[in-house]
């Protein structure tokens, strides 16, 4: 990637309405290494659509997505798949595995990309869940667990492995207070590692607090993206 | 918003015929036409189900050739597929191991002890080896075996990717970078493939073992069991040596992969009612196809 380009950037994207839902208009979007963009989007099927969209999971008719650089539309599924494994994600439904334990599922995309070794993994995934949390890390079933504890689950999972991008969708409605200021903390330590942030919200409480960090402002609607006013 | 649905088919083909007719054969091809097009239903539900069909063959085919590339490339045994490879290895073979033995009695004191009896009566109990070899090991015990696996781990396995789909945790593995074929696929079908072969050895020996025993205190076979088996061995040709294993082998690998395929093919239409019956269907079918094949050139 060079220097001083775009982390993540949707020039004209239009993405295809019978894969997606979304609306085919034109998406623009730019996130800069260190850039948090808070997306106001009170659906959140729509909102996980987009995140679909900017991680190259949906065709385009007209435009394109890069990240780092690299357009999603001229990779090869393993270039695809490496490159999302630079993402980390927090995603509202289907993102717990019940075949495996909580600890399994925050693990898995690490153990998937990289060959740390895995105490180094467990350890690391352990610092984190003390940071949310945790006593340690949860080894039920995902769906044994509270939804608070999922939420906290899923913030240790997203900032696992040092991302390049966040994308966040959102559980501030589920995620427990004193997690909170953690949350910030983190999200901002991995910013000034130049991490990019795409953070959905469904109310200005989510991210009120968070405000003065932030550097884009947009709201998703139906007609398409459209930018606000960061106060 | 206009409906720019196409019209139905009958009504196409009428249309079609009507216009490249001349006028004097108009009356004609009306007739034929609306013949047709009382026939075109029946002839599109059996095109769609002739298409339907020939999908599964050709995504399977496309799939064992996946798997079998994939596997060969080192960076694809990572350590979330070993995990899958070895949780669904345990599941398969301890989860069929005491229905393989159970069953594997069950034919040997069926198939050994009359096979030894009738042949003993008939004056040739010189052929009993061979006959064991060929309708024991090799027919019976691959069907049964695949039966097995696929009612104890492959209805399993396609239930829990089929709801995984349907649920939108694969799309969640996806958008993580993980690839669901190498995750969930490849592991499954080669442990599928490795318990075909240990259930399908353990059910021959089983089998044979518990014949042995009945005939044996029945007074069919009044020689000891190392001169049982060796007769048994004695019996079998080269290429029972390769076939027989091969059976076993292929057995568990498509049994595997047909479940995952058909797991991770399921639309939202979709649900246990219907994803259950289907790959079933298709794992028995898996099943009866190696056999035959098999028995068509050996």
């Amino acid at each position: 990637m060079a220097a001083n380009a775009p982390l993540l950037e949707l020039r004209d994207a239009v993405p295809s309405f019978e894969e997606s839902g979304l609306m085919p208009a034109p998406y623009n979007l730019r996130i800069m290494p260190g850039e948090c963009a808070v997306i106001d989007c009170r659906d959140f099927e729509r909102a996980a659509m987009f995140a679909d969209l900017c991680t190259g999971m949906i065709p385009l008719t007209q435009g394109s997505i890069k990240f780092m650089g690299l357009d999603w539309s001229t990779l090869y599924d393993r270039q695809l798949n490496a490159l999302r494994g630079r993402i980390g994600r927090i995603s509202r439904h289907g993102s717990w595995l019940s075949l495996f334990g909580t600890h399994l599922n925050i693990m898995l995309p690490h153990l998937y990309h990289t060959t740390d070794p895995f105490d180094h993994v467990v350890r690391r995934a352990t610092e984190l869940g003390h940071t949310f949390g945790f006593p340690g890390l949860p080894i039920t079933a995902p769906d044994r667990l509270s939804g608070a504890d999922l939420a906290r689950a899923a913030c240790v999972r997203a900032f696992m492995g040092r991302p390049d991008l966040l994308i966040l969708e959102d559980i501030s409605d589920m995620l427990p207070e004193e997690t909170v200021l953690p949350f910030f903390e983190t999200m901002t330590a991995a910013r000034d590692r130049g991490c990019g942030v795409l953070w959905f919200v469904r109310s200005t409480a989510a991210w009120h607090e968070y405000r003065k960090a932030v550097n884009i402002h947009m709201r998703l609607l139906d007609e398409g993206l459209f930018s606000l006013r960061v106060v | 918003m206009t409906d720019t649905s196409p019209p139905p088919p009958e009504q196409q083909a009428s249309s079609v015929l009507a216009q490249m007719a001349p006028p004097e054969d108009r009356r004609d091809t009306g007739r034929f036409a609306t013949l047709l097009g009382r026939f075109a239903p029946w002839l599109a539900a059996i095109g769609r189900l002739t298409r339907h069909q020939v999908r599964f063959t050709l995504l399977l085919i496309g799939a064992g050739w996946g798997t079998l590339r994939e596997s060969l490339r080192p960076n694809s045994w990572r350590r979330p597929v070993i995990y899958e490879f070895r949780a669904t290895l345990r599941q398969v073979i301890g989860g069929g191991f005491l229905s393989i033995v159970i069953t594997a009695t069950l034919a040997g004191l069926m198939v050994v002890s009359q096979a030894a009896y009738w042949l003993g009566y008939a004056g040739m109990a010189q052929m009993t080896g061979s006959i064991l070899v060929s309708v024991l090991v090799r027919e019976i015990a691959p069907i049964l075996v695949g039966i097995i696996l696929m009612g104890r781990s492959g209805m399993l396995s396609l239930t829990e990717i089929g709801m995984m789909v349907l649920g939108g945790e694969v799309r969640g593995l996806q958008a993580r970078g993980i690839d669901p074929f190498l995750a969930l696929v490849m592991p499954r079908t080669f442990a599928f493939t490795v318990g075909g072969f240990t259930l399908g050895m353990i059910f021959a020996v089983v089998s044979l073992l518990m014949g042995f025993v009945v005939a044996h205190a029945s007074g069919a076979i009044t020689s000891s069991v190392w001169t049982f088996f060796f007769n048994v061995l004695a019996a079998m040709t080269t290429w029972d040596y390769l076939i027989i294993p091969l059976k076993f082998v292929l057995v568990g690998f498509f049994v595997g992969l047909g479940s995952c395929i058909s797991g991770l093919t399921v639309s939202s239409n979709d649900t246990m009612a219907t994803i259950m019956p289907r790959g079933f269907a298709r794992g028995i079918m898996l099943v009866l196809v190696v056999n035959i094949l098999f028995m068509l050139d050996f």
